[in-house]
């Protein structure tokens, strides 16, 4: 490649070489033609000038000489056309010298800018190639970001499968420390049933002795059923223990949801009435059957109508209302549900209180006055029948107890 | 019922203050003649002369518990048909029923008992056992001696 450039650079130098010779040659015939009396010398300088710059110094100072040379011939032979014999070697040599200057001031000229091109060259070079790096390291910085990008979301992914995984783990975190509960409840339970059944049962049987017999006197006897009632306070209180521990099995039957709610409401009527509860019932006619242990259905229905009645003891409203609902798509889906709301218009949850209202032992009552276990087994009783229960604090006052069954109805 | 022929029942709890309480309430009223047991390792020499038509048996009891010791009661030829209740701390009410709860072919009545319950499930019993054939005077415990128990407890 760079052997063709300088046969090419040659090539046009070597014109140029013979384009300015013949350009002093022309120059010369002007110069003999025109007479020795009218000067073109300066003339001489255009090819002196321009083989100095296109060719280099040294084919300059040649051409100068051989300018000085050609006028001193044309000079001679034009003094004899006009019979002027004189032969100015002198003026030749001076003349030469001058063209010999400016043909070197020429070369210089074109040295020092074939220098500075060749710098600019050299540093346009230079350029390029510290581009095509700097191309080359936003490449591979793009090929980075790509690798980092790819990277950032297989850590995206680990993190989603972490966070999943932590989920999982704090369920079965949970499941672990209820079941655990569960147990050491039992165990206490029935520790504690016997050691204190067994005194009960002495107290129990010397009152049932007592009432047995004529009482001295009317407060006697009074005392004595006191006494009795007492007892069975205090081993029903344990039997809760025992249910709440260790739950029967289910025995379960297609049953009318509206039929157990007027059934538990029957059960409480009289406390009702007491503390001047109005009843509204909003019931769905014709609810779908449900399958459960009737017994334990309105042993929750019960629980939860005395909740709402204590929660009003200046009276108010209880609103008992059921409807059809549908299981919840991630849990199955689609099962026919139905749902059962009781509302009371009483004082409501306090806001910190609501996540424990389903803790075994969690009572607001005042000392002697709950287990605690009231909930829990309510909970416990619909969890059983695969349902569910949720307790809000209503817009308008009180509580809303949200209740959920499965039907009997394929999906 | 009479008091010349009252039903012997034989009442087995390791607490003392039980037995005696469930001893006074059942013979007051007339119908039975009540031995007490505290000592569960005692019941079958106990049993076999007192020749009771029912036991009323604690389960839990240290030393002996009270399945094996109607284990051991069914293992005797004497008193394999006398019935058993048991009695029990730690079945609560609501797992009863309210009332006896039959496992098998064990009855169970939860403590504290209802005096009134007790009296109904030991007549559905006793209504329910078959007469035994009477048994030899060799074997011990004879028709006199319970008399005699059943005379001086219940006089």
């Amino acid at each position: 490649m760079s052997s063709v450039f300088h046969r090419q650079e040659s090539l046009s130098r070597s014109w140029i070489k013979a384009g300015t010779s013949g350009l002093v040659f022309l120059v010369g015939l002007i110069d003999y033609y025109t007479g020795f009396n009218v000067s073109v010398t300066l003339f001489y300088l255009v090819p002196v000038s321009l083989g100095a710059w296109f060719a280099g110094r040294r084919t300059g100072i040649g051409l100068a000489a051989a300018s000085a040379l050609v006028w001193l011939v044309a000079d001679i032979l034009s003094r004899q056309v006009a019979q002027h014999p004189f032969v100015p070697v002198w003026n030749s040599v001076t003349l030469g010298m001058g063209f010999v200057l400016v043909a070197y001031l020429f070369g210089a000229l074109r040295d020092e800018n074939l220098g500075l091109e060749r710098m600019v060259e050299q540093r346009t070079r230079s350029l390029q190639a510290e581009i095509a790096s700097q191309i080359r390291s936003q490449q591979q910085l793009a090929e980075t970001n790509q690798e980092l990008n790819l990277a950032r979301q297989r850590l995206q992914r680990s993190l989603a499968d972490l966070g999943t995984a932590h989920v999982d783990l704090q369920r079965t975190q949970s499941q672990l420390i209820e079941a655990a509960k569960m147990e050491s409840v039992g165990r206490l339970a029935a520790g504690v049933a016997h050691e204190v059944k067994n005194p009960l049962m002495t107290l129990s049987l010397g009152a049932d002795y007592f009432l047995g017999r004529p009482a001295g006197n009317p407060e006697e006897a009074l005392l004595v059923r006191d006494m009795k009632e007492a007892v069975q306070r205090a081993s029903s209180i344990i039997n809760l223990l025992l249910d709440y521990s260790r739950p029967r099995p289910l025995e379960q039957a297609p049953e009318d949801l509206n039929h157990l709610i007027d059934n538990s409401l029957a059960l409480v009527r009289h406390q009702l009435q007491k503390a001047k509860v109005k009843v509204v019932r909003e019931l769905e006619a014709e609810l779908p059957p449900v399958s459960v242990d009737r017994t334990r259905i309105e042993h929750v229905f019960v629980n939860l109508f005395q909740n709402a009645c204590q929660a009003m003891p200046q009276g108010g409203t209880l609103t008992l209302r059921t409807s059809h609902a549908a299981r919840p798509e991630k849990d199955g889906g689609g099962t026919p549900r139905v749902r059962v709301e009781i509302e009371d218009t009483g004082r409501g949850i306090a806001a910190q209180d609501l996540p424990h209202v389903f803790d075994p032992f969690f009572t607001t009552r005042e000392p002697g006055q709950g287990t605690g276990l009231g909930l829990a087994i309510v909970r416990r009783i619909m969890e059983t029948h695969g349902g569910s229960i949720s307790l809000a604090n209503r817009a308008e006052g009180g509580v809303r107890a949200t209740l959920e069954l499965n039907t009997m109805t394929q999906p | 019922m009479t008091m010349n022929n009252p039903k012997r029942i034989l009442v087995v709890d390791d607490e003392p203050s039980v037995t005696r309480n469930l001893k006074l309430n059942l013979e007051a009223r007339g119908e039975y003649c009540v031995r007490t047991e505290s000592d569960p390792t005692h019941v079958l020499t106990v049993a076999r002369t007192f020749r009771p038509d029912l036991i009323l048996l604690d389960v839990i009891m240290p030393e002996l518990e009270g399945g094996e010791v109607a284990a051991r009661l069914a293992d005797d030829p004497l008193l394999r048909d006398v019935p058993i209740v048991f009695l029990t701390a730690i079945v609560s009410n609501a797992e009863t029923g309210g009332h006896e709860m039959i496992r098998g072919e064990q009855t169970f009545v939860a403590k504290p008992v209802d005096l009134g319950e007790l009296e109904r499930t030991i007549e559905d019993h006793l209504r329910a056992r078959t007469v035994p054939a009477p048994l030899p005077m060799s074997l011990g415990g004879g028709p006199g001696q319970q008399d005699h128990y059943c005379a001086r407890t219940s006089a």
